[in-house]
């Protein structure tokens, strides 16, 4: 390949982190998403562990859950931006006329959740060290770094599925942009071991990759692991997922043609 | 020759609504051959099908039935190689809002692959071209109506696309930067031989514009041609009012040549001709002969809305 097509296709792809991130700079929600929502969900869930006395090994249960939760958040929130500034700004006709695809945003997207994602994940390690004690680098920086990517690669799932699920049911379905994370908080086991929750709510945790993440992170700090190879099952799951997304996507895509829901958010 | 685009028996339904389903026929069996480096215009009444129709072309929609080939390649297959080779600028256009016009042009180009020095000096040429240098740091959301509209021309033209679609390029504008768009929009056709495809409510922008007319109603092509020849199939032909003192018996013979109606009142004759130049010394003659004194003489010449109306009704 000469290095023009391939240079082409990283423009692309980096087309979308560059709308991200003018978009992140310009709008003060943004602020909120990256600083003061993160900040303030670590810091009561922190003071909280302060005042009930928590043992140091399930304040760092809580404390590693909050900080992983905070760096998803963000993340999905970037990959499904990629599509919703053009839906809240009526210019999705003119990204779906252009000649990109859905890996181009998937993979521009991604990288400014990562960016976005490490900012908040460095910002409240540092904080999570020195307001309360707890050091984050115990299982290493390999482990850590796996543990990061992970989470970011389940920022890109979320994220994804909120897509698709614009591109089917319109506008109306950009609410879930905020609350499926917050279903995930209450299945994989954020701030609790999923082996407490009910049998097929725990079903329901196995079958999403964050849980797998956090087992594999906690077990450095003593906490034994439900299950084998958390973080193999947790990249191989993911990774299917997104694969598995991508292919749904473009079926969104083709679909929003037939239905002509690509013009109806384009008005 | 050779066409751009070529489309056969395309229909298209939208079907809406829940629990009940309801249809809406867009397109019923659209047939259309739109040959290289042609301005035309698709004309219709609103709900026509004019912006499904252009939509399908973009690749936004997909047709249900029928052949739809842009640029010799069909939409449905190759729609990845057709899709750097068109462009696409709508009325009331709508841009990332917190990016200036500048990001914009520079976003825009990334889609297209555009890099480094090219997409720098791409969207400087954009810029000068449609006089956006004021405006070069301004957001989107900044910017007035006209501006917005010459920022999404721009856009439109950010990887020279042989085939452009614009779907009411100056609805909302005032009638100066309207007259202003409308030259952007011709030069480009001129200088750079980009076929254009435009739909437009404007009868005078039509008629200046487009070589060409496409007339849709209820999804259909219901009239096709140049201005001049639909005038002269809908028998609209030039309107001449001749005003006089009391009542006169009609001297002009009704197999008289061009002649498509006569209406005879108190004090005036209003006739329809196919075209006044030609008629008007021979109608005057027989006139002035039989000895009516004319007062006044007024022509009205047909032009496009008058086909937009006998066609949309």
């Amino acid at each position: 390949m000469s290095l023009s097509p391939l240079q082409g296709e990283i423009t692309k792809i980096t087309a979308f982190a560059f709308k991200n991130w003018i978009m992140t700079r310009r709008n003060i929600f943004t602020f909120f998403e990256i600083i003061f929502w993160p900040v303030v969900g670590f810091l009561s869930v922190g003071l909280l562990a302060e005042f009930t006395q928590l043992q140091p090994e399930m304040r760092a249960f809580i404390l590693l859950g909050v900080i992983a939760m905070g760096a998803v958040q963000v993340c999905q929130l970037d990959v499904c931006y990629a599509l919703l500034y053009d839906v809240w700004s009526k210019a999705v006709k003119h990204g779906f006329i252009a000649p990109v695809g859905i890996m181009h945003m998937l993979l521009g997207s991604l990288l400014m959740g990562i960016m976005r994602g490490t900012a908040v994940f460095l910002m409240l390690m540092a904080a999570s060290y020195f307001l309360f004690d707890f050091n984050f680098m115990v299982p290493g920086a390999t482990a850590t770094f796996l543990f990061a990517f992970g989470l970011f690669l389940n920022g890109a799932m979320v994220g994804m599925l909120v897509c698709i699920l614009v591109l089917v049911f319109g506008n109306r379905a950009e609410v879930a942009a905020w609350s499926l994370v917050s279903l995930m908080l209450l299945v994989c086991g954020i701030y609790y071991p999923i082996s407490i929750l009910p049998r097929w709510i725990m079903f329901t945790a196995e079958l999403i990759p964050l849980t797998y993440f956090l087992e594999y992170f906690r077990q450095f700090y003593g906490f034994e692991t439900t299950f084998h190879h958390p973080l193999a099952r947790g990249y191989l799951m993911v990774f299917g997922y997104l694969f598995l997304e991508v292919l749904l996507l473009k079926a969104a895509r083709g679909r929003a043609k037939r239905k002509g829901t690509l013009l109806k958010l384009s008005e | 020759m050779k066409f751009v685009v070529e489309m056969e028996g395309v229909h298209k339904t939208f079907v809406y609504g829940w629990p009940r389903k309801r249809k809406n026929h867009a397109l019923r069996g659209v047939d259309l051959a739109v040959p290289e480096g042609v301005f035309w215009g698709i004309l219709g009444p609103n709900g026509a099908g004019k912006t499904t129709l252009l939509s399908i072309l973009a690749n936004l929609i997909t047709a249900e039935r029928g052949m739809v080939r842009v640029l010799g390649e069909d939409i449905r297959s190759r729609a990845k190689a057709i899709r750097p080779r068109i462009n696409l600028s709508s009325g009331h256009a709508n841009f990332p809002w917190s990016m200036t016009v500048q990001e914009n042009l520079q976003y825009y180009a990334m889609l297209y692959g555009l890099s480094g020095k090219r997409r720098n000096q791409r969207v400087e040429e954009l810029i000068d071209l449609f006089d956006l240098q004021d405006f070069a740091r301004v957001p989107f959301d900044g910017l007035s109506t006209g501006t917005k509209q010459r920022l999404s021309l721009a856009k439109s033209l950010i990887n020279n696309p042989e085939l452009l679609f614009l779907d009411e390029p100056t609805v909302g504008l005032d009638p100066d930067i309207a007259n202003r768009v409308r030259e952007s929009i011709l030069s480009i056709h001129k200088e750079k031989g980009t076929t254009i495809l435009m739909t437009t409510h404007n009868m005078k922008e039509a008629e200046t514009l487009c070589q060409n007319i496409v007339f849709i109603k209820e999804g259909m092509v219901k009239a096709f041609g140049v201005p001049q020849d639909l005038k002269e199939e809908l028998r609209l032909g030039d309107r001449i009012t001749l005003l006089f003192d009391g009542t006169v018996s009609s001297p002009l013979p009704d197999d008289m040549d061009g002649l498509y109606s006569f209406e005879k009142g108190n004090g005036y004759h209003r006739i329809i001709v196919d075209d006044h130049r030609k008629r008007l010394p021979q109608i005057l003659d027989i006139f002035v002969r039989g000895g009516v004194q004319i007062r006044n003489l007024s022509i009205q010449e047909a032009d496009l809305e008058d086909v937009f109306i006998t066609l949309a009704r």
